[in-house]
């Protein structure tokens, strides 16, 4: 477009163009409506994750909870309440809980509504409990938690905002046998929620994306300023720290120039992240690269539950329509073309 | 703001109200995601940037509560040496048991040995020395004050762990220690053969100030922690 044919804008204009485009862009990027596909296997994941977790502390649970636990709960309450530090709000319940029959009871119905939320029963009820009991276990099992814990309870908690149980789960098939897609009961349409494009999906995958980010910026930051990072030896010393090694390649370190490559890329791959994940263009090397780096921690760091739960978790930048059946991929790409038009 | 498109749930973000309370409760929870990282990565030898700490202050009970508080230094700033502790269980009239802590010969599937490897690193992280603070800050009582409740932390974790396993070994004396196992470097793993299991990289870690560091690299023969001393030293 040349000066000459342009509009002249005026100052006003210019001065409100800026703060409505800059609204816009949110308005778009957080209530733009999506389907919850993507969520509902990011649901099912975090789910048998969850239980996975569940079940292994429950296979010595009073080594976990109680007032004979590693870190029992005189210790736990200490810890949390000021007694050393500052006080904090990661408060749990299951601190005051000594009975053995009610904390199995309690860690039964965490191990059933964790799997109710992994299979997508009355997922509108189950996440949000999940996440709950989830959030109170953790802040029972101080001093053995890890990343593990910190993704999970992440994915839980944005996860229970959508209606991540309309799609892949036994919630479907109820809303399918019990109601029609125009039902006029309220409290049912919450319950048994539509698979169609929702604000609520769009939001809790917009958080998880964003915190994801977040994670990896504050990581490569972190890594930045070690200087085995920048040497690149520092995936010598993590391949060669035994207690973390479940396949030994440590023959690695007969090859600096490939080591090292592999600590600088994993560096500016985290710090630069949070930029290169949002174009299409870069995506795909961005979630190649997170599936690379987990898959190596999962397979050779002895970590498969934490490295599995990142590539999960960074399956929220996947499009809801990879996860569609053919016939909801035409019918989602309708919808688009009308709201487009 | 535009409502929402055709074919769609049927929704309260039409309403600009819902959307602009929801664009507020959105950056309050990002500001707690993002709040703790910041804190915790301006750290440095005076203490917490002042900025930082003012900024995440506000959300700071949200963030622990909903377990947003990390600092995600997953393997940094350097991957450090690893830690274990090792248990000696007597029982009068009865052969010793010794047991390791994390050990993937005793802790199966690999997440519950992996609870036990974060149970002995949090074991090492919340170590503090005995005795006196040391003179430079002795004048503060504040310091001093921070200094006594770092070592009753330390104990308090510590006495839990052995009431635990008193716990699994009735009637028995449980004593427990602590052992660091570094990585070999380059040139000894190249040229010396210090494989990474290798007894030179374990070190007993002494509850004792100021001697840790000075010890030479044992293996995993020492004496045990002052805790409920077993009448024997030696673990084997």
């Amino acid at each position: 477009m040349s000066e000459s044919t342009s509009q002249p804008i005026s100052v006003k204009e210019s001065i409100f163009a800026y703060p409505r485009a800059l609204i816009g862009a949110w308005d778009s990027f957080w209530f733009t409506p999506r389907s919850p596909h993507t969520l509902g296997v990011i649901r099912i994941a975090t789910g048998l994750m969850m239980l996975y977790s569940h079940l292994v502390v429950a296979s010595h649970l009073f080594a976990f909870v109680g007032d004979n636990a590693w870190i029992n709960n005189q210790t736990i309450a200490s810890i949390h309440g000021g007694d050393y530090t500052p006080a904090d709000a990661a408060r749990s319940y299951l601190w005051h809980l000594s009975n053995p029959l009610l904390l199995w009871l309690h860690h039964l119905f965490t191990i059933a509504v964790t799997a109710f939320f992994a299979i997508g029963l009355l997922t509108r009820i189950t996440a949000p409990l999940a996440w709950f009991l989830q959030l109170m276990l953790v802040h029972r099992m101080t001093g053995t938690l890890f990343g593990l814990d910190q993704v999970t309870t992440m994915l839980a908690m944005y996860l229970m905002l959508s209606p991540c149980g309309s799609v892949f789960s036994v919630d479907k098939l109820l809303r399918r046998t019990f109601l029609s897609d125009g039902t006029d009961n309220k409290r049912l349409a919450w319950l048994f929620p539509s698979d169609a494009p929702s604000v609520s999906a769009n939001i809790a995958t917009r958080l998880i994306q964003l915190h994801l980010c977040i994670v990896y910026l504050f990581g490569g930051l972190w890594k930045a300023r070690g200087t085995s990072w920048w040497d690149g030896t520092a995936i010598w010393f993590a391949i060669s720290n035994a207690q973390y090694q479940s396949i030994d390649i440590t023959w690695l370190g007969r090859f600096p120039r490939i080591f090292s490559a592999l600590a600088h890329i994993t560096v500016f791959w985290e710090i630069f992240y949070c930029a290169l994940v949002w174009p299409k263009l870069t995506r795909p090397i961005a979630l190649a690269l997170a599936v690379a780096v987990h898959g190596g921690i999962a397979m050779f760091l002895g970590m498969i539950t934490f490295g599995t739960i990142m590539i999960v978790a960074n399956m929220a930048f996947l499009a809801p329509t990879l996860f569609m059946s053919r016939e909801e991929r035409s019918r989602a790409e309708l919808a688009h073309a009308s709201r487009v038009a | 703001m535009q409502p929402n498109p055709t074919n769609t749930h049927p929704s309260w973000f039409a309403d600009w109200r819902v959307r602009l309370g929801v664009s507020a409760l959105v950056i309050g929870h990002l500001w707690a995601v993002v709040g703790r990282p910041l804190e915790f990565a301006t750290q440095g030898p005076f203490g917490t940037s002042p900025s930082a700490s003012t900024f995440y202050a506000p959300v700071r009970g949200y963030s622990q509560f909903v377990y947003l508080d990390h600092g995600y230094a997953f393997f940094a700033p350097e991957p450090g040496p690893s830690h274990y502790f090792q248990a000696a269980i007597d029982e009068a009239g009865q052969k010793r048991i010794e047991r390791k802590f994390p050990d993937l010969e005793d802790q199966w599937p690999r997440l519950l040995y992996h609870r036990h490897f974060m149970l002995a690193e949090f074991l090492n992280d919340v170590y503090h020395p005995p005795g006196d603070a040391p003179e430079e800050i002795a004048s503060n009582p504040e310091a001093v004050a921070e200094w006594k409740r770092g070592r009753k932390r330390y104990e308090d974790v510590r006495d839990s762990i052995v009431k635990h396993l008193r716990s699994e070994y009735p009637r028995s004396e449980v004593a427990i220690r602590r052992v660091e196992h570094r990585q070999p470097g380059l040139p000894e793993f190249l040229n010396e053969n210090v494989g990474v299991r290798d007894e030179r990289l374990l070190r007993v870690l002494l509850d004792s100030m100021g001697v840790d560091s000075a010890l030479p690299p044992v293996g995993p023969v020492g004496p045990p922690e002052s805790v409920a001393l077993p009448p024997a030293e030696a673990a084997r």
